[in-house]
């Protein structure tokens, strides 16, 4: 019974990330610059991709037919999540910063940008 | 010497999650492991033994990731998700200045790993002197220091500053 329960919850948070995933690429299409596609990325890498992990490792303990190697399993895919959550924005923030310096993508349309003022630029 | 049980002990418990069982053989090369790297990184890693060892701020630590992985990211990622999913695409991105006060690295790193981590704020950049982050916005509400610092950092670093400080 609590075997079902804990697959289905991981089952259901499996098909919400992909979703997640979905509407993750449609904004990378839609959105008009470099800033903000970034952050369709990273609805993509945490709705869409950690969320999941962890729902497939729920999914993983719940398999009984496994046998042992589902401790495997589910301990595998709880530390790739736990390293996804710690590394991700990590990337985000390093292609972030090295577009900002490098000047390639001008963050436009914006209300503001401080960073390019303390710069005096 | 109690410095060095912290580092030791998380390699323990990942190396146990990584290989899902406890048999003799995982456990001794899981301990060998652990004190090899604890013995090589510690120095890197760990100031104040006790501080790491503290199960208040531990408990600290549980509390802010229960409420950062449900609240906080389910919020940011319903706000982006209509931003994509609406006609007209309403954003007002701007690139803001936001001061934090936290000292120790670990909760500056932390806090901003925390801001890039929710869809509709990446931290661009920071600048340590003036303790800056630089957040690329996607929709911003205001643009002095005492809004930003409340909208976007205020619950994520004092959650951290609990663990961390």
């Amino acid at each position: 019974m609590i075997e079902e329960v804990v697959r289905y919850v991981g089952l259901a948070i499996v098909v919400a990330g992909c979703s997640v995933n979905l509407i993750g690429a449609i904004g990378l299409n839609r959105f008009r610059n470099f800033y903000l596609r970034l952050h369709a990325a990273t609805v993509s890498t945490i709705g869409g991709t950690f969320y999941p992990l962890v729902g497939l490792a729920l999914v993983a303990f719940s398999s009984s037919e496994l046998g042992s190697a589902r401790f495997f399993m589910g301990g595998v895919l709880l530390v790739a999540a736990f390293l996804l959550l710690m590394l991700a924005p990590a990337g985000s923030h390093a292609l972030a910063r090295a577009t900002h310096r490098a000047g390639v993508a001008r963050p436009e349309p914006a209300i503001a940008d401080h960073l390019s003022e303390d710069r005096g630029g | 010497m109690r410095r060095y049980v912290p580092v030791a002990l998380l390699v323990f418990v990942v190396y146990i999650v990584f290989s899902g069982s406890v048999s003799p053989y995982d456990i001794v090369i899981g301990a060998v492991l652990a004190v090899a790297v604890s013995a090589l990184t510690t120095r890197f890693l760990v100031s104040d033994g006790g501080k790491a060892l503290s199960l208040r701020r531990l408990a600290n630590l549980v509390k802010y990731a229960l409420y950062y992985l449900t609240v906080a990211e389910f919020k940011a990622h319903s706000l982006v998700i209509r931003i994509i999913l609406s006609r007209d695409m309403p954003v007002r991105p701007a690139i803001v200045r936001v001061p934090y006060r936290a000292k120790n690295p670990y909760t500056i790193v932390g806090s901003a790993n925390s801001i890039t981590n929710t869809p509709g704020t990446v931290v661009v950049d920071l600048d340590t002197g003036r303790s800056v982050f630089y957040v690329h916005w996607i929709r911003a509400v205001g643009l002095d220091p005492e809004t930003t610092y409340r909208e976007i950092l205020k619950v994520f670093e004092e959650g951290l500053s609990k663990v961390f400080e």
